[in-house]
């Protein structure tokens, strides 16, 4: 007998072990791991004859133990245990292996299931789901068959199978943590890809407005925006949104969509930066977020750009070999739609030649070593790379910021607008009247000459002048007035260009007279249009003026 | 300066040699004097030899001389343009208006 019983023991243990390793198997390989539980459960309580089993895990958000898997006569998933209840509970919270007799004399046992599933409980053998000391849940089989007991062996069984589905269910979370990161990092690509594509494309060479951003991680909170209107004015800016991050990203998207949008309307700087400041207070964002702003306008023509600052760093003009910072002279947007007038204050920097540096606190805020870069530092490096051509230069001086390789702790962008005229062979401001075209002629010869206009060239280019200087005295002062002439050479061209600052006039309607018609008068514009390739009027934005631009190629 | 440098007779055609550059400042003066002659009753032979600038100011001076002389039954011709004023004058098609003159020798010949 003795001997029939250790063959039918051996037999038995090799059967366990079989499952053991099938169900190990299964649970790490399965891809459903809900069903692959359910039909383990379902061959443990075959395999030690229970007549029900039920699997429980933790709900992290509630704390309770909910039924994930059942076997026996009514399904109980779902069945949610407060945290700690019965002897489920007990398990969990001892995180060791109970075996009941009778579970009716078990101080916790509730009889909660019982009720539920229509049995009556009498033996228990329950094990802990638990990796290390994570507790996830508890396997419950109950009721051994012919009112019998769980024994050692089932309950090495049991806490076997527990520990190997245990570190199934821990795996299959973190895969899905994993494949929740990885979702999120692609959405986030997705939304960097958009942000990059509301930033300017690459301009070309002769373009005089450049910018860059460098993001510190997949979106930025910074932005920038460059913008040619119709009228041949540069339009551009340079923002930064408080705080970093997805809702900083999102802030920046809706600030630089009213950047654009407001732009084509609103062509003063000051009234912009009002009207998206109002935009951005009609509908706060949440947490106080605002957006500091830099916006200005370049009218390359005369290399002379309207700026506004609403909170933002301090521009930067470099002109030779000199800095000088504008600072901001409005609060920042979004803060207070009320306290802030309509237009915000703007002021007039004329780059003469030189370049108007506009970026992002992400740069002034780089440290080296203990200290940071300020604004000092950018300014060395401005100067040092001043050389290059505009974004060569950009790229270099974020470079030498912010290595290649090296993590960023806040975005960087740099925006540059620079006076791209030749130097003036002339500049003078003087007043126009009879008594001084003389000297004006003389000087307007001798630099035509300078820039390389032949003797019969020169005198042309000293007519056009006369008799645009003419004009203005006549039609557009009325008399004496201020007017600035410059004269450079601009590749194959030489450049006049002519500003005075009477109310828009209507010089640019006088017509040349007919020719066939012999009377004095009329005669001037006929001759500069005669004697110039090219001739363009138009009044300087806000009524503060009028250019004259003649062009003529040297030959 | 003025931008006249003589005025002269030569057998009742009047000579006005004009001299320098002739523009909104001084085209006043040679309006009056061209005028004037023409007031009484001479011919006009205008010597451009010595001017070396013309803008549209001296060349209405000299149309309204033209039309005035025309209107008083006189001649007027204009003598010795240089290059820099002829070319001024054919910029506003006046070539074919004025009659020109290489020099005023052969002007003062053709009686103004």
């Amino acid at each position: 007998m003795p001997e029939i019983a250790a063959r039918r023991h051996s037999n038995t243990y090799h059967r366990q072990i079989d499952l053991i390793a099938e169900m190990s198997q299964e649970f790490a390989t399965s891809r459903d791991l809900g069903e692959a539980l359910q039909r383990g459960l379902k061959r443990v309580a075959a395999f030690v004859e229970a007549e029900a089993a039920s699997l429980f895990l933790i709900d992290e958000q509630s704390g309770e133990l909910v039924c994930r898997a059942c076997v026996g006569p009514v399904d109980i998933k779902g069945l949610r245990l407060a945290a700690g209840h019965g002897v489920v509970g007990r398990v969990v919270r001892q995180n060791a292996v109970a075996v009941l007799k009778d579970a009716r004399h078990d101080p916790d046992f509730g009889a909660l299931v019982d009720r539920h599933s229509g049995l009556t409980t009498r033996s228990i053998l329950c094990a802990p789901l638990s990796v290390r000391d994570q507790r996830l849940g508890a396997i419950e089989l109950i009721n051994k068959a012919g009112n019998g007991v769980f024994r050692p062996g089932d309950r090495q069984l049991l806490r076997a199978l527990g520990a190997s589905a245990a570190l199934a269910i821990c795996n299959a979370r973190l895969t899905k943590a994993m494949v929740d990161q990885e979702r999120v990092r692609r959405e986030l690509e997705l939304a960097a890809d958009i942000q990059r594509s509301m930033l300017p494309g690459r301009m070309p060479e002769s373009f005089p407005v450049a910018g860059l951003n460098r993001p510190a991680h997949e979106v930025s909170g910074d932005f920038f925006d460059i913008l040619r209107l119709p009228d041949g004015r540069i339009a551009f800016a340079v923002g930064d949104v408080s705080g970093k991050g997805i809702n900083a990203s999102l802030l920046m998207v809706k600030a630089t969509s009213l950047f654009r949008c407001l732009v084509k309307t609103h062509r003063q700087p000051g009234r912009l930066l009002g009207a998206i400041n109002r935009e951005l207070c009609e509908a706060a964002a949440p947490g106080g977020m605002f957006v500091t702003m830099a916006a200005g306008l370049l009218d390359p023509r005369i290399g002379s750009v309207v700026l506004a600052n609403a909170g933002h760093e301090p521009s930067i003009l470099h002109r030779d070999g000199t800095f000088t910072a504008f600072a901001a002279d409005a609060p920042p947007l979004g803060i207070a739609g009320e306290l802030v007038s309509e237009a915000m204050p703007e002021r007039r920097v004329d780059l003469a030649g030189g370049a108007l540096y506009l970026f992002t606190d992400g740069l002034t805020e780089t440290r080296r070593g203990e200290a940071m870069v300020g604004a000092d530092g950018v300014c060395e490096l401005i100067s040092r790379f001043a050389g290059l051509p505009c974004e060569r230069r950009l790229h270099t001086i974020i470079d030498e910021l912010a290595p290649a390789g090296s993590s960023l702790r806040d975005d960087l962008t740099l925006l540059v607008a620079e006076d791209r005229r030749s130097k003036p062979l002339l500049a003078e401001h003087f007043e126009v009247c009879p008594e001084r075209l003389s000297e004006m002629r003389h000087k307007v010869d001798a630099a035509a000459r300078t820039a390389g206009c032949a003797a019969e060239l020169a005198k042309d280019v000293v007519l056009a002048v006369d008799e645009a200087c003419q004009n203005i005295f006549r039609h557009a002062y009325r008399g004496k007035g201020e007017v600035v002439l410059e004269l450079r050479r601009d590749g194959e061209r030489v450049e006049v260009g002519l500003v005075d600052f009477a109310p828009p006039s209507d010089i640019s309607r006088i017509r040349p007279r007919p020719l066939g018609e012999l009377r004095p008068g009329g005669l001037g514009t006929h001759f500069i249009r005669s004697v110039m390739d090219e001739v363009s009027y138009s009044p300087l934005p806000d009524g503060a003026g009028n250019l004259l631009i003649m062009r003529k190629v040297i030959r | 300066m003025s931008v006249i440098l003589k005025v002269s007779d030569r057998g009742g055609t009047a000579v006005v040699a004009l001299q320098g550059e002739i523009d909104l400042q001084n085209s006043p003066e040679l309006r009056k004097e061209l005028l004037g002659s023409l007031a009484d009753r001479h011919n006009l032979v205008v010597d451009l030899a010595r001017v070396d600038y013309i803008d549209s100011s001296g060349v209405a001076s000299l149309i309204e001389a033209l039309q005035t002389a025309r209107r008083l039954g006189l001649r007027l011709s204009l003598a010795a343009a240089s290059a820099a004023v002829m070319r001024v004058l054919k910029l506003a098609r006046l070539d074919e208006v004025f009659t020109i003159h290489p020099s005023v020798e052969e002007a003062v010949d053709r009686g103004g």
